[in-house]
């Protein structure tokens, strides 16, 4: 009996053509009759055959790598005589430096996440500007490009004034904290009320009023409507007996286009008439809480009453525009109405009498002034310095 | 069909039958003319110096064996059939070694026509073979000595069986012989045994 080895040794004799011609005749009749035997020889061609092209492969491998390193070689030392005559398009060799080709992998590599970071990168800064933007013009309220405040600093006029008087009479000026900040302000009730703007009393540490004959009390902030700009105060001196009874009413309607229109304020020390007429019953950028006025402004008049031809007062004045001639700015009294109804509802410790009845409607207009004036006041804010 | 493409088939035709008869100067031509081509499609795809001459060595592969054994049917020119084989190569290893799912590659544009070169096909057929060797290899090492250096040192490294009977101190190529065939019934075992499961 013969083993699978010996008929290895059979088999590989015949393949070579090795075996005599009796035996390979013997082998082949056997071969076509014993299945066994067949299939024997095909497992040695199949494992024969599988180690012939493996050893095939590994020298192929070896001579492609060779190929390969012969190639680098001739690039380096760049070889004359140019590519045999081949008649078809050769592709023209790259040639890139060793640093533009590491430039080169780098990049296609990391190309996605370089991408990324930019547009994170971008999407930073442009948050950055416009969270900037955002919190500075929340900052501001609403004195936007062009659009004015009209409080007054005081300190400059002060001393203006200072050096003037010291020139006329010699001596020196008792220093007197002259105030920051100034405004006007207007009586809302007989009983210690008074409306100003939101922006005149922004940032105050206490308030002073000071009336026409230079009486002066402490005030208080009692609100501060910002949006609206807007501010209720209330006087806390003890002596205060109250402003008598108020000339004028708080009109809750829209006052009409084209009405003459007139304020008492206080741009400088002493006060100051301006009359014109309603302009346009939206304010600055379209805001549809203020009046415009074509009343000429200056800083000090932010926080006067804003009277028609009847003795109405129709508006609070704010703000002016830069770049337009007189064009002045006045919350609506609706507002102030509603402000002082929301109030009511809330604060009970004192109430509010507002005016009921008009005693300026059919004077004469220096006869309305002679009444009012009276009933407006210079508001100086004091800051903590 | 143009010029250009009928001069280039004719160059082509010439260069496959030099390669056939196992010139080595033409496939070293071949390698050097289309190795640019290579190279920079996988350097588009974000692949190394290192990693164009991987695919393009199997790329290269997969070719001169079809040439050798005869039995390459090229239904184009052999610039585009090695383009073809190489993406193909350079895709398989983008998708198993990056982490997108989705891998696009950036193709020139002359290389058109190439998903119906019948390279695909021929691929397979490499891979498929790529596998019986890796088997057959781990075969080899699982044998133990001294088969395994008898087995390859007469296979692989092309000795003589009289080297080999030296080398291993059998007393003549007989006793050699008889213990390469035992050798190689345990190999023929093993390289069935794992090449099935597999």
């Amino acid at each position: 009996m013969q083993t699978e080895a010996d008929y290895y040794a059979l088999f590989e004799a015949y393949q070579r053509g090795e075996l005599a011609a009796g035996e390979r005749a013997s082998l082949e009749a056997r071969l076509s009759a014993e299945p066994r035997l067949r299939q024997l020889y095909a497992e040695f061609q199949d494992v024969a055959g599988t180690l012939h092209a493996y050893a095939e492969r590994r020298r192929t491998r070896h001579k492609i790598g060779a190929l390969h390193e012969a190639m680098l070689a001739a690039e380096a030392t760049p070889l004359v005589e140019t590519a045999p005559a081949l008649t078809h398009s050769v592709n023209p060799m790259l040639r890139i430096s060793r640093t533009e080709r590491r430039l080169r992998e780098f990049w296609s590599g990391h190309r996605a996440t370089v991408g990324v970071a930019a547009s994170v990168a971008v999407l930073a800064v442009f948050c950055t500007l416009l969270g900037l933007d955002l919190w500075r013009s929340a900052q501001t309220g609403h004195s936007m490009a062009g659009y004015t405040m009209l409080r007054r600093e005081l300190d400059k006029i002060k001393q203006n004034q200072r050096v003037l008087s010291a020139k006329l009479d010699g001596s020196t000026a008792v220093p007197v904290n002259p105030g920051k900040f100034g405004g006007t302000g207007f009586a809302l009730t007989a009983d210690g009320y008074l409306v100003t703007s939101a922006h005149v009393i922004k940032g105050a540490d206490s308030l002073l009023i000071e009336s026409r004959n230079h009486q002066r009390y402490h005030a208080e902030t009692v609100y501060s409507d910002v949006k609206h700009d807007l501010a209720i105060l209330r006087i806390k001196d003890a002596k205060f007996a109250g402003f008598g009874k108020l000339p004028y009413t708080f009109k809750g309607g829209q006052a009409d286009l084209g009405e003459r229109v007139y304020t008492l304020g206080y741009p400088r020390e002493d006060v100051v008439y301006g009359e014109g007429a309603l302009s346009a019953r939206s304010g600055f950028g379209g805001d549809t809480a203020f009046y415009q006025v074509s009343i000429p402004v200056n800083p000090g008049n932010s926080g006067g009453p804003l009277l028609d031809g009847q003795g109405n007062l129709i508006g609070v004045l704010s703000g002016r525009q830069d770049d337009v001639q007189s064009a002045a700015f006045a919350t609506k009294s609706s507002y102030l109405v509603r402000l002082v109804d929301s109030l009511k509802n809330k604060q009970t410790t004192q109430p509010y009498h507002m005016p009921h009845a008009n005693q300026l409607a059919g004077a004469a207009r220096s006869q309305q002034v002679k009444r009012l004036q009276d009933f407006v006041f210079v508001v100086k804010v004091y800051e903590q310095d | 069909m143009n010029m250009d493409s009928t001069t280039a088939l004719a160059a082509d035709a010439q260069l496959i039958k030099a390669i056939h008869g196992g010139d080595e100067r033409a496939l070293s031509q071949l390698y050097r003319l289309h190795w640019p081509m290579v190279s920079h499609f996988v350097l588009q795809n974000s692949g190394s110096e290192d990693d164009a001459r991987d695919v393009y060595q199997e790329g290269v592969m997969v070719f001169y064996e079809k040439v050798r054994e005869g039995s390459l049917e090229l239904s184009c020119q052999i610039k585009t059939y090695l383009y073809a084989v190489c993406r193909r190569l350079w895709l398989k290893r983008l998708t198993t070694k990056s982490r997108l799912h989705g891998v696009r590659l950036l193709d020139e544009e002359e290389y058109g026509p190439y998903l119906n070169t019948g390279a695909e096909d021929d691929l397979q057929e490499a891979e498929e073979r790529d596998r019986r060797f890796a088997t057959m290899s781990e075969a080899l090492t699982h044998l133990g000595e001294p088969c395994r250096s008898l087995l390859e040192g007469f296979y692989l490294l092309d000795k003589s069986m009289l080297d080999l009977t030296a080398e291993h101190g059998y007393t003549n190529a007989d006793t050699a012989k008889t213990q390469k065939y035992k050798c190689l019934t345990r190999l023929k075992k093993l390289f069935f045994a794992s090449y099935k499961e597999a």
